[in-house]
């Protein structure tokens, strides 16, 4: 009986955090008033906005590596290409490419630079590369805010502040905007379905499975399990984490110009802040935890996640009559939940370890112990 | 072997990327029908003149008009139609097939293509204001603008924030 306790208790800690979302979420919604029609429309298209971005952090997470806070950069390198995209008045299809080609490898240098960073800040690795996005997003204003224009030849205008160098703060997308998410044009009642975007979020999963199946994977996967172990098996443990780090921060790259194609304005300064907050925040409500997590668990979370936003406002405008109340209350829940879930995750480490300890100790001592 | 692969796929990447500016570049076309001097001659503006782009919504000009079509890609194609001054009959209809390729844009002056001359088309006004600028530029020499006093306080302007 205390076994089953035990196990009910361990599977509701599991997904503590995606239940308590559930939850709101259901209280929430009938507060909202919202049609179902039109949640469905706000969460397929948020969905496909932002899947690709928290997708990028599941490889590093497999190379145990933790939460990938470091995919800002790749998110900075996803921007540089839309910059000069739009410098060159590239759009369409062809524009997306182009940025994803041009960023690749700014995507690249960053993601060696974290990587090696993150070896030499073993256990760290989370903190580390929060602070590291830090660093690098000053070199990033640097280079956008004085060296574009100056040292980097900007033709373009529209895109230059007044003063002759820098970039403008916002920069309109008109030419990409939701190209790839009209791409094939689907419309199933009042709902259209940004059928493109899904497929490219679909290929990137096949890859992602592919990806475990293959020597790298396979590498990756022993690392993350036990550090020494792999390393005395032979397995190159630095490089083999660098190149985590490295399809991590390509694939933010491209998320964020997936997921700016979509918003169709890009902020220079700030679209790329809170790329990381976000998506960790998504993959850490689907029950994903810092050791451990899967597909579901991404769209779990960014269906929640997103539910929670498109709610909660105007929950919180009819239940108290202001809906800066519900907007006070989402972020406040859904930042909140970031640390419920780090420290969800060190609990049950230490539990962990408690019982791993105590069966070490073997049947008589335990008896001794009661 | 292995470097041999590389450079070949760095080289690929590099011609998928020139290709993509090729085929996705937007091109702003200024169409233009303001009286022009050209080779000692002075052409007239057309009393009006319907211009499609790709096939697309007519675009009307009247004398002294000019308006901005956007193309993507390589080439596009125009019609011009000169009609009579009450827009009821065209005079002359012309079809032309315009490479831009890699250039960026360009002003398509609508009274010598009327005329069928071969230099209808323009460089961009941005490029002209530009060209113009650097003409006017004054010599080294002379004392710069900031040495000058530029109101009557003798106070520079403001600089943007």
């Amino acid at each position: 009986m205390s076994r089953l306790n035990r196990g009910i208790g361990s599977l509701l800690m599991d997904y503590a955090v995606p239940l308590i979302f559930i939850v709101i979420s259901a209280a929430a919604i009938p507060l909202s008033g919202f049609s179902a029609a039109y949640l469905v429309q706000e969460l397929l298209i948020r969905v496909g906005r932002n899947s690709f971005l928290i997708l990028s952090l599941l490889i590093p997470i497999m190379a145990g590596m933790g939460l990938n806070f470091g995919m800002v950069l790749g998110a900075m390198a996803g921007q540089i290409g839309l910059i000069f995209v739009s410098d060159w008045s590239i759009v369409g299809i062809p524009g997306i490419v182009l940025a994803m080609i041009v960023g690749t490898p700014f995507a690249v240098v960053l993601g060696v630079l974290c990587g090696e960073v993150l070896n030499r800040a073993r256990g760290q690795e989370m903190v580390t590369s929060y602070i590291l996005g830090f660093f690098i997003n000053g070199v990033y204003q640097l280079l956008v805010l004085y060296f574009m224009g100056w040292l980097i030849p900007i033709s373009n205008p529209a895109l230059v502040l007044s003063r002759g160098y820098g970039i403008r703060n916002a920069i309109s997308l008109t030419g990409i905007r939701m190209v790839l998410d009209r791409l094939v044009p689907l419309k199933i009642g009042t709902i259209s379905v940004p059928v493109a975007t899904y497929l490219v979020i679909a290929a990137f999963c096949f890859f992602i499975v592919w990806f475990r199946r293959t020597k790298l994977g396979q590498d990756m996967r022993a690392i993350g399990q036990d550090m020494p172990v792999a390393d005395s098996a032979g397995i190159p443990v630095n490089r083999t984490r660098v190149i985590a780090i490295v399809i991590s921060t390509v694939l933010a790259c491209y998320g964020q110009i997936i997921f700016l194609q979509n918003m169709g304005t890009l902020n220079t300064y700030n679209s790329h802040d809170q790329a990381g907050m976000f998506s960790i925040a998504a993959l850490l409500i689907g029950g994903a935890s810092v050791s451990r997590a899967g597909i579901g668990n991404v769209f779990l979370g960014v269906t929640l996640f997103h539910l929670m936003f498109i709610v909660a406002p105007m929950a919180g405008k009819n239940l108290m009559g202001q809906a800066q109340i519900g907007e006070y209350f989402r972020v406040f829940v859904s930042y909140g939940i970031i640390a419920i879930a780090l420290v969800l995750h060190a609990w049950k480490r230490f539990r962990d370890r408690m019982e791993a300890r105590r069966s070490l100790r073997g049947p008589a001592e335990r008896r001794e112990g009661a | 072997m292995r470097r041999l692969l590389r450079s070949l796929l760095l080289a690929l990447v590099i011609a998928l990327a020139t290709w993509l500016v090729y085929i996705g570049r937007e091109h702003q076309v200024f169409l233009d029908n303001k009286t022009i001097e050209a080779g000692g001659q002075s052409f007239r503006a057309l009393k009006f003149v319907k211009i499609s782009v790709n096939g697309g919504e007519p675009i009307e000009l009247m004398p002294r008009d000019r308006d901005l079509a956007l193309v993507v890609g390589p080439a596009f194609k125009i019609r011009v139609e000169v009609m009579d001054e009450w827009g009821e009959e065209v005079e002359k209809t012309i079809d032309r097939k315009l490479t831009p390729g890699f250039s960026r844009d360009m002003m398509l002056s609508m009274p010598l293509l009327a005329a069928e001359r071969e230099d209808w088309i323009l460089p961009s006004p941005t490029a002209q204001q530009t060209a113009a600028a650097a003409n006017e530029a004054p010599p080294a020499e002379l004392p710069s603008a900031a040495t000058e006093p530029l109101s009557p306080e003798g106070a520079p302007p403001p600089a943007n924030p």
